[in-house]
């Protein structure tokens, strides 16, 4: 389920396989802290490692996420969802589906793959308790497609973030 | 702060009409209303065609009368209308295309050295709010490349049939649209004490928050505080015309309009010219969306 939108995705445009490079180049010489980017050949997927920070709910546990971005990214946002097995969070569905704004309506060019995962992790070490979603049998049975949801009952459950 | 509160409250409360309908047809018939009103949009092109102002009247033609003696008092002043799709972009789009057009027949050398130099302004102003180079620095070519291409006799110039053309593809109109939002964000970011007063009154966020949340994401409407600090950050003048519902008390028709005129001294025609408060952008903006106007004789 987790990869079926792979199948009809585009190739990147020009100008998207650009600004990748050059994000990639930047996460080579400045990794967001906790985080390790797998090296594959594959510039339109990436697979992140996340390490829990120390001290919250999450330390001492790794994870990873799944980025894959759009033909025409970044004026549209990747789709980021976590591989298997996804944290138990209050905002990630146990598909991997991560509710946060910044993945739709709020993204915007002006942010990074980078700057997504310090949202994601700022995400995590915020949560006080380990938990899914409250509606996470009804999403994961109703979902039909691979990208996270993107607005829940009213954006009740979307979470806003500063970074 | 008390009103912190108060929004996610109006917003149950919108919810709640719908809620007897159980929550998960909710969430379904939500996304599909998104949709189709995403598909209508769609079908218009970013930019359309010129049209004549007679257009406009025939879309009001079994509705309000103030709106019809308000579209003939306009008619006296403007001879046409293009209009822009209503996507959340439009008053960037109006205003690119609205500006590179103004170019493309003025040939004027003198606004493009200017306007390259607030060009650069941002430029140093978004490095300094420490935005990543690589974020932004596309989208600055990509209009610079724009605006030279619209001066006339070299190779790589264009024609103003090819300027609509690159207005309606998305790979050059969205990434304008784009480098205006960065210019219009830093400029609020840089004078965030001025933007402040405003902003909270919108929307209660802090000035930057605003404008990660209003400003850069593609398709979020325009203000009042965009305008201004577009126009302000540009150093380019823009005329918005406004056709709503309102009467004016004298009982007459009249149509109002607001000029926003750049804080910066190096306006365009600075050096005293009676043409300095006369805006070559004009906008008509109707509740929700921004068309572009042609004056007469213009």
């Amino acid at each position: 389920m987790t990869s079926s939108s792979a199948a009809s995705r585009k190739n990147l445009s020009k100008i998207a396989c650009n600004r990748l490079q050059k994000e990639l180049v930047e996460w080579q010489v400045n990794p967001p802290a906790g985080f390790k980017h797998k090296v594959t050949d594959n510039l339109q997927r990436w697979v992140i490692e996340v390490a829990g920070a120390p001290g919250t709910l999450y330390s001492n546990e790794t994870y990873q996420l799944q980025v894959d971005f759009p033909e025409n990214y970044p004026m549209e946002a990747p789709q980021v969802i976590f591989l298997h097995p996804a944290p138990l969070h209050p905002h990630i569905y146990s598909n991997g589906h991560i509710c946060l704004d910044i993945l739709y309506d709020s993204w915007s060019p002006a942010m990074t793959v980078s700057s997504i995962c310090i949202s994601i992790l700022s995400m995590l070490s915020s949560s006080t308790v380990k938990q899914r979603p409250e509606d996470n049998d009804r999403y994961v049975k109703n979902c039909r497609n691979g990208r996270s949801p993107r607005r829940q009952g009213g954006g009740s459950m979307m979470t806003k973030y500063d970074n | 702060m008390g009103d912190k509160e108060k929004e996610p409250v109006l917003e149950d409360d919108a919810m709640g009409s719908c809620s007897a309908w159980g929550n998960f047809e909710d969430d379904d018939v939500m996304q599909q209303q998104c949709s189709i009103q995403d598909d209508e949009a769609k079908k218009f092109p970013y930019v359309g065609d010129k049209e004549p102002l007679s257009s406009l009247a025939a879309e009001y033609q079994s509705g309000s009368p103030i709106l019809l003696e308000k579209i003939k008092v306009l008619d006296e002043q403007y001879a046409a209308i293009r209009r822009t799709r209503g996507d959340g972009n439009c008053f960037f789009r109006g205003f690119m295309f609205s500006y590179l057009e103004h170019i493309l027949e003025s040939q004027d050398n003198a606004e493009i050295d200017r306007v390259k130099a607030n060009v650069e302004r941002s430029r140093k102003a978004l490095q300094t709010l420490g935005y990543a180079e690589l974020t932004f620095e596309d989208f600055f070519t990509l209009f610079l490349e724009q605006l030279e291409d619209v001066i006339q006799g070299k190779e790589t110039s264009i024609s103003h049939e090819e300027l609509v053309l690159r207005s309606r593809d998305q790979s050059v109109s969205d990434y304008v649209v784009m480098f205006f939002r960065f210019v219009t964000s830093a400029e609020i970011q840089k004078r965030s004490e001025f933007f402040e007063p405003f902003i909270m009154g919108l929307t209660n966020t802090t000035v930057e928050q605003f404008c990660k949340s209003a400003v850069e994401p593609m398709g979020e409407e325009s203000d009042h505080v965009h305008i201004t600090s577009l126009s302000d950050a540009l150093g380019i003048p823009i005329r918005v015309v406004y056709l709503d519902r309102s009467s004016c008390d004298t009982g007459g028709v009249s149509v109002n309009h607001h000029d926003f005129i750049p804080v910066a001294t190096d306006l365009p025609n600075a050096s005293g010219s009676t043409e300095k408060n006369n805006p070559f952008i004009t906008l008509l903006y109707r509740p929700g969306h921004y068309d572009i106007l042609y004056p007469k004789g213009g």
